[in-house]
């Protein structure tokens, strides 16, 4: 061979890709976020004026507040879901394929669509969820499910978790398949009941579908944008609007470029110190059960 | 990843068999057991099902009782969008755009994966870090950036530009994916090659490549879900109405009105059906690949 390291030039043309469409975008972004660009025209050095703003008000606070709740939310009841089907369906072999297809089709659906579909389902006047009340004579839980305050958050995490829950499950369920046959007839063996199986065996030995299952989930949701963008616009009264729908509206609402990015690099720099003290906690928990 | 995915068949097997030799009792608790998770995997379809019959109604009859099973199929709600909704011509968009795409990353991905596959140094650990930074960033920081950028350089509106941006998007993971399968092709395989003086490419080319199969068939799965379904790009960068991929089109389609139930639910099943289909025939693969690539 001529030179025993040519083979890294492979490696050159993902390599641009990467640097010309990742990197060096992210050192725009940081450039931009010190200015007042709005798109076209100069773009003025502000120095530090984008992130005062961020920090002096209340309205991204709450943005972020909303983002942390949703996702609060969603990590919790999709994986409490996903773990119950996965821990259910392991004991039942004959539905367990057709179950866990079933359950994971929502995940092949575009946020698009559910958005849509659930904001029918929501709807005060025709929509779904207000008929099966009024069927089941539950007309006072009736309300106008995304125009109220108190209920809109709630309805467009549910949805969001009916969408993954199918994914949390399938990825409980690999972890259950890797479990091995020996233990759980050991387990069988000294008389331990199902219950017991799950809660001192199985549900240890799947700490790293836990994981996975969590920062995937908050990964997820940290940055969503999608349903609420689709399902209310951010409203009632700024109850659903997340910190990556505030980016949207900034940037093609009023096209205060600078000031989105500003609110981007504050955001990603959020998501990645909170999944990496989470991932670190979770897997040094790994290692403890 | 083929490893994986036969660890879970074989996993599946060992699982406690239901029906050994059991009393009657335990029979019926059994068939109870299995209807009643059964109901409740069917409750979480609902709003599938309802979606799907409320296609078939007309605005009037879901306004008059919104639930209720359509007695008879109505097709005209198809007929209108189908005659309104740039809908074949979205779907050829999605899938020219998905093909290329899936070439450009299997290709560039896999090519860059197999010095590091073979080559464990200072660089290939240095190119690994790169790939993991770019998967774990939120693609929200390139949004401005990469608008801006796109602009000055006319891509802005170009199925070029879409493709650029979703083949960068992919491609950390498709290297990701490749460094692993390729790690796992046994060196013995090139030797032969090697002796008769083959450089690296060829080797790549006629040994490596063809080995690449069952990833590049996952990998393609996962960049179809993700040109089909994702939102943000298209939304931003395409304004022409003959370049919208299909969701952009549902989203046009539906929400520049007052949401109709009557051109919704069509837009909604006609958006999702190519998916569902492909979700339906390659089931299998796509389940190990969504939990042999999270695992990992």
């Amino acid at each position: 061979m001529k030179n025993k390291n040519s083979i890294y030039l492979f490696t050159i043309p993902a390599l641009i890709v990467m640097v010309v469409f990742f990197l060096y975008p992210i050192f725009l972004s940081i450039q931009m976020s010190f200015t007042d660009f709005k798109g076209v025209g100069v773009a003025n050095d502000v120095g530090f004026k984008n992130y005062e703003r961020i920090f002096s008000r209340d309205r991204y606070f709450d943005a972020l507040g909303v983002s942390f709740s949703f996702s609060f939310i969603v990590v919790t009841v999709q994986n409490l879901l996903g773990l119950f089907f996965a821990a259910v369906l392991y004991r039942l072999p004959a539905i367990r394929n057709f179950s866990r297809a079933a359950l994971f089709t929502p995940s092949m659906m575009s946020f698009v669509v559910v958005g849509y579909v659930w904001q029918f389902i929501y709807s005060p006047f025709n929509g779904g969820l207000n008929a099966i009340l009024s069927t089941l004579g539950l007309e006072m839980l009736q309300r106008p499910w995304l125009n109220d305050p108190s209920t809109a958050l709630f309805a467009i995490t549910a949805a969001h978790i009916w969408m993954f829950t199918g994914y949390s499950c399938a990825i409980f369920l690999a972890g259950f398949a890797n479990i091995s046959k020996d233990i759980q007839e050991a387990g069988r063996l000294d008389g331990a009941s199902s219950w017991q199986r799950f809660r001192f065996l199985e549900l240890p030995l799947l700490a790293p579908s836990i994981t996975i299952n969590i920062v995937l989930a908050t990964i997820g949701t940290l940055k969503t944008f999608e349903l609420p963008f689709i399902m209310t616009g951010g409203g009632p009264a700024g109850a659903t609007r997340t910190l990556s729908l505030e980016i949207m509206n900034n940037l093609f609402g009023q096209y205060k470029f600078g000031f989105a990015s500003s609110l981007s690099i504050v955001m990603s720099v959020v998501i990645v110190t909170v999944v990496f003290f989470m991932n670190r906690f979770l897997r040094a928990r790994e290692n403890n059960v | 990843m083929i490893a994986d995915t036969k660890q879970i068949q074989t996993a599946n097997i060992h699982a406690p068999k239901a029906n050994r030799a059991m009393l009657p009792l335990q029979k019926i608790k059994s068939a109870l057991a299995n209807t009643f998770v059964l109901a409740m995997v069917l409750v979480m379809l609902l709003p599938v099902f309802y979606m799907i019959m409320m296609s078939f109604r007309t605005g009037a009859e879901i306004a008059a009782d919104p639930l209720a099973i359509p007695k008879s199929l109505y097709f005209g709600n198809y007929a209108y969008t189908f005659e309104n909704m740039g809908y074949w011509r979205s779907v050829a968009n999605s899938v020219g755009i998905t093909l290329t795409v899936t070439l450009l990353v299997s290709f560039l991905g896999s090519l860059a994966a197999y010095p590091l596959a073979r080559r464990t140094g200072r660089y290939s650990r240095f190119f690994i870090m790169l790939v993991a930074l770019a998967m774990a960033m939120p693609g929200f920081v390139n949004i401005t950036p990469i608008y801006v950028m796109f602009r000055e350089i006319g891509l802005l509106d170009t199925y070029l530009g879409i493709i650029i941006v979703f083949t960068a998007m992919n491609l950390p993971l498709a290297v990701f994916f490749f460094t692993g399968f390729i790690s796992g092709i046994p060196k013995e395989l090139e030797e032969a090659a090697r002796l008769d003086n083959c450089g690296n490419w060829k080797v790549y080319w006629y040994i490596i490549r063809p080995l690449l199969g069952p990833a590049a068939a996952t990998l393609s799965l996962f960049v179809m879900l993700m040109v089909w379904n994702d939102f943000l790009y298209p939304l931003l960068l395409l304004t022409d109405k003959d370049k919208f991929t299909v969701m952009i089109e549902v989203y046009r389609f539906v929400g520049n009105r007052n949401i109709e139930p009557d051109m919704l639910f069509p837009a909604a099943v006609l958006g999702s059906l190519p998916l569902l289909i492909l979700f339906v025939i390659f089931q299998k693969r796509i389940l190990a690949g969504v939990t042999a690539g999270a695992v990992k």
